[in-house]
Order: structure tokens, then C-alpha cells, then sequence
């Protein structure tokens, strides 16, 4: 049978969060296991009027490549695929898991030596991008592999999965307009505010966020999405941060991360669990120590973690900080190898303050803030 | 749970059949039900020290872009395809289809327009592979669709496949396909010095000119699997009669029992006891069309039945085949076509062949191994 979500949620990529236009060239890219959402996609963007093209691979490649390529092999550039991000007008990605977990035991330098190497793609999608050139989207079928990373069945976890993209209510890209215009009022809010103060559970930083641009995350470039983020100074934080959810990064989870900052910078470090490794990826470079996003997560139909990025950093009542590198359309300037979101949750007992005035309690912004 | 004959399929292809060599880019192509093949050869040339990268299809996609798709997007080819044929080094062309009917319904017309815009990649492809700039080899993943057509189950048409790619024992593949490769040319070298070939079975009795015109041995770089000797005959020269036992299927379409009378070249009467319509119109098609373009024997004796798929059916050993079109520029065919049609005579019971009037093949076998004119020379 057929999961009328599934049409839906292709109907929103298509529609919604890339808006296809006649002629325009769509790239749909996922693994096998990715297809029956791809054939969706590829009917909504036939319908749209533009020229779809799948780039569907068997998902056990990359390990492939991890424990057959040479040095030389894992350096390599496609040149079919640098062309292909030249001509795209739209790519829509589809992250399809076989196993979560593929890659734990591949050597870091080899992992590193391969991002390296695919380094040039992504920097011509994301200039391309910034240029207006490209619009993007990434979004994730639910497979058995992510169910079992939320620790839940595969029917609970699509029931998660696409709740988090409004895909159970009748007009969903209907509802995302309207989330998309809270978000931006609620950017426009923040905007106009200098210092932020977050006190909660062995918490209590301050940030500076003035003259920074706040950017709403309204479905266009992660699908489900839901969040406001911006680059806080980068000298400013000062305090202390417990993170109640895993910090994870690589596949590797770290518990109870507490970070001590200082002029900005990371001055003391504590985790139950993975210590070593926490400290080791802070020394990565000189930005990896300090703070490169702060962001409110908005999405009240993501509840719990479900040690997925895409869906953890939108959890409702939440706020993620991320080590390391800013986005540039926020007005951060931080930069590093490093982008590890961490994400704390404020749902109880927890308040944020806007130069001075309580504007966040206990998971959510007070009244005459969104409205 | 990994089948070792799909890892040695893999290996056959990336080794003997195209010598991948360190930092040749080679592009691995087929639909989604090839993965377990396409994630072999993708291994084993990386082994080679080649850069693979592996394109699968979604069937149905295809099928609903030919039933919905506007003129322009049937028409539309993508950029990255024009690109990708100058680049690659090799092509590794998996056949693998769930549902070999699966445009039984379409619209002929939007059908052909949506192949021949997407012909025109490919053969600029082929083009590059004639220049000795590219190579590809095609071979096919069983699947049920093709198991269905040659109205086996999987399993018995996986060993069907595997046997007759070689690859189920436990002798080196590439070896078997070595000697192959040098009788099958010994073969063709032998056939170059004939004249003129005379074909004799059950209601025929052929004559077709060869003079001038070059044998090709195929053996297992561009199929896999593969054995055959094939020319083009002189066009002009095809004189009597041919029946066909197995049915002769073009575009998904059979036509059963089909017999052929030629004079100078050409066919002056067709009948068939199913789908004479469709074959007549065929031979309508174009000039060349009633003229045959080929020649050959089939000579893989591990493929001893028909299947409903021309790359095993024509070279079923002790059989001969005769197309119908386009003859090959580098066997010396000067006619081009829209049709190639492939027949397959069975010569198994009771076919006899002459070279210049002397018998060289009785009930599917050549009399004598083939002694290439050096060899005779000396």
C-alpha cells in the first residue's frame, strides 16, 4: 500500500521547499533504499514542469570505498559530478539509512582524507547557492536503520518523521506558511536584540548577538525544519552550558557535555562520557572552541531526541549552540573544520532573557513575542 | 548473503573484458534490482586502482515520463549525460529489468521520441568506443522479469546466466574466456578466406556471398556473456530460402514460424504462422530493411536453449542468426537501417552448412577446429 505521506511530503520538497519551476533541471539524489520517495519526487517534479534526474547509489559504496581505496582513489574527484552541481537548478537529497552505523570503525584520517577530497563539490553548491543560483533540500525517508537510531519501530518512527513535516494534517504547505511567518517575526524580534542570557539546569550563559542577522529555518533547506538561528560574537560568551541530550558528532556520542566559556572561548570541559574525544575535536583548529551558532529549536511536533540532527536541533522547548563554524548569512565569522551542534533542553525550570527581560520560560517564547 | 558467482561476474568484467587500468573513470549503469552486481563491480574496480561510480535507474520512471511527460521533457537530455560520455574511460551497461514489458502500453510515437533523443548520448558514446577511446561491455543481472521470459524460475535462470558467462565453477573465468576468444578467432580468420556459404535445413536452403567481407569474433569484451563469429554479407547477393524455428521477438513483439524468401539480396516473400502483419511492416520499414545485415553463428554451447533475450538467444551454440537491416561498417556492411532484427535458425537436429561447396558444419558443430590460415600456411 501506499503512504499518502509519502506523496505529501513530495509534494512539499517540490512545491514548498524548492519551488520548481517549468524547465528547471532537479537532481534527486538517495540511495536504494530511498526510492520509493524518489518516485514520488520524480512525479511531482514531471507535474511541475521541470526535468527530474535521479542519482540513486547502493548504499553500501562508501564503506566499499573506505576499505578497498587507495590513498590516491580516496582523493578523487568526479569530474561527472563537480559538472553536475554547474547545470542543477534544484537538488533535492534524501537521506535513506541501510545502517546508521556503517562507518564507526573506518579510520578518521580516511574518513577526513574523503571529506577533503569532496571538499570542492560542496563549496560550488553552497556558493551557487548563496548566489541565488541553486536552491537545495534535505530531507530523510524513514528506514528501520534511523527507527532503531530513535529507538522506536519503523511504523512509530514514520508516525515522528512525518508529524515533524506536518504531513498528517490536511494542507501541510498550508501549515508551513504559517510556521514560516512565526519564525520570521520571531527573527525579526531577536534582531533587534543585543545581549541574550540563558539560565536553566546548570546553566547560566550570556551572549552577545547584536548586529547579527537571526535566520528563520522554514522548510526550504532542511525538510522537516522549524527553528531561528543566528552567529552570536564570536568574543562573547561567558558562563557555563550543561547539555542535557548526547552530544553527538561523527556517529560518536558524548553525555553530559558542560562547557565553561570565557572572552568566547571553551575554558573547561566535562562529559560523563567521551571526554577525551570532546577535548580532542575542540583542539581541531582555532575556531573549533568557540561558538559558531545559537539557536532556538521551534518545531513542537519533534518531542524527543532521536539522535538525528535534522530532527534533534528543531526539538520544540530547545536550544543548540554549535562549536565551530558559522554561516556566513548570519552574520557569524567563525570559522573551522568543526560544526557540532549540541543541543539543550530548557523545557523545565529554564528561562532566557533579551537585554534584560525575561522573553523565553520553560520551553516557550511569552506571550506577545510570536504573535 | 553475497552470491560468489556475482563476484566473480564482476571481476571477469572489470579484468578481461575491459582491462580497467589505474585512474580510468568508469561509470557503472543499470537499474536498481542490478545492485548487488553493480556494488561488486564497483569493489573490484576499485581493486583495479580504477575510479568507478554507479548510476541506477528506478524502472517505472522512464514509463511514467513517456506516459505524462510535455514534448520538451521527453526531448530534454541532461547536461551531465552530454558531459559524462566524453569523460568515462569505460561503461558497464547492466540489464536488469523486473518487468521486460513494462512499455507494453505506451504511445509508439512519445516511445521512439523519448529513446531517440537519449540515442543520441549513446551514440556519441559508441562513436568514441569505435575510436578506441572508450569501452563498454554490457551483461545482464537475473532478475524475474527475465527469468519469466525465458519461463524458468530465478534460481534455475541464475545458473542459466552464470554458466553461460562461465563464472559458476571454480576454474578462472578469464582463462575460459582466453581460449575462447583465440579459436573464435582462429574461427573468423578461417571464415575470411570463404566465398560463399551455403546454409541447409528443415525447409531451407540458403546461399549468401561473404567474399571481401571480414568475421568478427565476439567473445566476451563488449557481452558478457558472448561467443559468436558474425559478418555482413554482400547485400545483393542472398538468394532462397530460411525458416526460423525460434520465435523472432523485435520491440517485445513475436512473430513465430517465420519464413524468408530472398533474390538478389533482398526478401521477395515472408510468411509466418503468428504476427505477419508486424514483420511485414517491418520489412517495409526502409530500404535496407528486407536486406540482411548480418550473419553468424552461434558458438557459447553452455547456452542451450532459448530465452526471449538476444544476448544469449543469438549465440545459443549450433545455431545461426540473420538480421534483418543494418549491417556492421567494421565486417564491410555498406547498408544502414532503423531495423536490425536478429533470427535464430536452430541448426542443432539436422543443419548443414558448405563453405565454397564443402560441408563444414553438421548438426550444430564445425567439422574440424579452427585452423587459421597462418596455421595452414605453415
Amino acid at each position: 500500500v501506499s503512504d499518502k505521506r509519502l506523496e505529501r511530503l513530495a509534494d512539499v520538497l517540490v512545491g514548498y521547499s524548492t519551488k520548481v519551476r517549468p524547465g528547471d533541471r532537479v537532481s534527486i539524489e538517495t540511495s536504494t533504499l530511498g526510492v520509493p520517495l524518489a518516485r514520488e519526487v520524480y512525479r511531482a517534479v514531471l507535474e511541475a514542469g521541470g526535468h527530474p534526474e535521479t542519482r540513486i547509489t547502493p548504499p553500501q559504496l562508501r564503506e566499499l570505498l573506505f576499505s578497498e581505496a587507495t590513498d590516491e582513489q580516496l582523493d578523487w574527484l568526479n569530474p561527472v559530478a563537480l559538472a553536475d552541481v554547474e547545470h542543477l537548478d534544484v537538488r533535492i537529497v534524501v537521506e535513506a539509512f541501510a545502517n546508521t552505523r556503517a562507518h564507526s570503525q573506518v579510520d578518521p584520517a580516511r574518513h577526513a582524507r574523503r571529506s577533503r577530497a569532496s571538499g570542492p563539490i560542496l563549496e560550488r553548491i553552497l556558493e551557487r547557492a548563496a548566489a541565488g543560483e541553486l536552491r537545495w533540500v534535505l530531507t530523510l525517508l524513514p528506514t528501520t536503520a534511523s527507527a532503531q537510531e530513535a529507538e522506536m519501530s519503523l511504523a512509530e518512527y514514520e508516525d515522528f518523521v512525518y508529524a515533524a513535516g506536518f504531513l498528517d494534517r490536511d494542507d501541510p504547505v498550508q501549515e508551513w506558511e504559517t510556521f514560516a511567518a512565526t519564525l520570521e517575526r520571531l527573527a525579526g524580534f531577536l534582531g533587534a536584540r543585543r545581549t541574550l542570557r540563558v539560565i536553566g539546569a546548570d546553566t547560566d550563559l550570556t551572549l552577545d548577538v547584536g548586529g547579527r542577522t537571526w535566520v528563520p529555518g522554514s522548510g526550504g533547506e532542511n525538510f522537516p525544519d522549524g527553528e531561528v538561528f543566528t552567529g552570536p560574537v564570536e568574543t562573547s560568551a561567558e558562563g557555563t552550558i550543561r547539555f542535557s541530550f548526547p552530544a553527538i558528532f561523527g556517529g560518536r556520542e558524548v553525555d553530559d557535555v558542560r562547557l565553561t566559556f570565557q572572552g568566547g572561548k571553551v575554558v573547561e570541559v566535562r562529559a560523563a562520557r567521551g571526554q577525551a574525544f570532546l577535548e580532542e575535536m575542540l583542539a581541531l583548529d582555532e575556531g573549533a572552541s568557540r561558538l559558531g551558532e545559537f539557536a532556538f529549536g521551534m518545531n513542537d511536533a519533534v518531542r524527543q531526541f532521536t539522535r538525528n540532527i535534522l530532527f534533534d536541533e528543531k526539538l520544540g522547548g530547545t536550544v543548540h549552540l554549535a562549536l565551530g563554524a558559522s554561516y556566513p548569512e548570519s552574520g557569524g565569522v567563525n570559522k573551522s573544520g568543526l560544526h557540532w551542534d549540541m543541543i539543550c533542553d530548557l523545557r523545565e525550570g529554564s528561562e532566557v532573557t533579551a537585554d534584560g527581560e525575561v522573553v523565553y520560560r520553560d520551553g516557550r517564547f511569552l506571550p506577545g513575542v510570536l504573535d | 548473503m553475497s552470491d560468489p558467482r556475482v563476484e566473480r561476474l564482476a571481476e571477469l568484467i572489470v579484468g578481461y573484458s575491459l582491462e580497467l587500468g589505474p585512474g580510468q573513470l568508469v561509470r557503472i549503469e543499470g537499474s536498481t534490482v542490478a545492485e548487488p552486481l553493480a556494488a561488486a563491480l564497483y569493489a573490484a574496480a576499485l581493486r583495479r586502482g580504477a575510479h568507478p561510480y554507479v548510476d541506477l535507474a528506478v524502472e517505472g520512471l522512464a514509463e511514467h515520463l513517456v506516459a505524462h511527460g510535455s514534448d520538451e521533457q521527453l526531448a530534454h537530455v541532461s547536461p551531465t549525460e552530454w558531459n559524462a560520455v566524453e569523460l568515462l574511460d569505460a561503461l558497464v551497461v547492466l540489464w536488469a529489468d523486473e518487468n521486460t514489458r513494462s512499455f507494453g502500453q505506451a504511445d509508439p510515437d512519445r516511445h521512439q521520441r523519448y529513446v531517440a533523443a537519449r540515442r543520441q548520448v549513446t551514440n556519441r558514446f559508441y562513436e568514441r568506443v569505435a575510436a578506441g577511446e572508450a569501452r563498454w561491455c554490457g551483461t545482464l543481472m537475473p532478475t524475474n522479469g527475465h527469468a519469466q521470459d525465458a519461463e524458468m524460475s530465478l534460481a534455475d535462470y541464475e545458473r542459466f546466466v552464470y554458466d553461460a558467462c562461465h563464472v559458476s565453477g571454480d576454474g578462472d573465468p578469464a582463462e575460459h574466456w582466453e581460449g575462447l576468444a583465440s579459436s573464435l578467432a582462429a574461427r573468423a580468420e578461417q571464415l575470411d578466406a570463404v566465398r560463399e556459404l551455403r546454409v541447409v535445413g528443415p525447409d531451407t536452403d540458403l546461399m549468401l556471398v561473404v567474399e571481401g567481407r571480414t568475421w568478427i569474433a565476439a567473445d566476451g569484451r563488449l557481452n558478457m556473456p558472448d561467443g559468436e563469429v558474425f559478418t555482413s554479407p554482400v547485400e545483393t547477393a542472398t538468394r532462397g530460402e530460411i525458416r526460423f524455428t525460434f520465435p523472432a521477438i523485435f520491440k517485445g513483439r513475436e512473430v513465430e514460424d517465420v519464413r524468408l524468401r530472398f533474390e538478389d539480396g533482398r526478401v521477395v516473400a515472408s510468411e509466418a504462422s503468428r504476427g505477419l502483419s508486424h514483420l511485414r511492416a517491418m520489412l517495409e520499414m526502409d530500404d535496407a530493411a528486407s536486406l540482411l545485415g548480418e550473419v553468424a553463428f552461434g558458438l557459447n554451447y553452455e547456452i542451450d536453449r532459448f530465452t526471449r533475450n538476444i544476448l544469449f538467444d543469438e549465440k545459443i551454440g549450433g545455431t545461426m542468426h540473420f538480421a534483418l537491416g543494418s549491417g556492421f561498417p567494421e565486417a564491410g556492411g555498406r547498408k544502414q537501417s532503423g531495423l536490425h532484427w536478429d533470427m535464430i535458425c536452430d541448426l542443432r537436429a539436422d543443419g548443414e552448412v558448405y563453405a565454397d561447396g564443402e560441408l563444414i558444419w553438421r548438426a550444430g558443430q564445425f567439422l574440424a577446429d579452427p585452423q587459421p590460415a597462418s596455421a595452414r600456411v605453415r
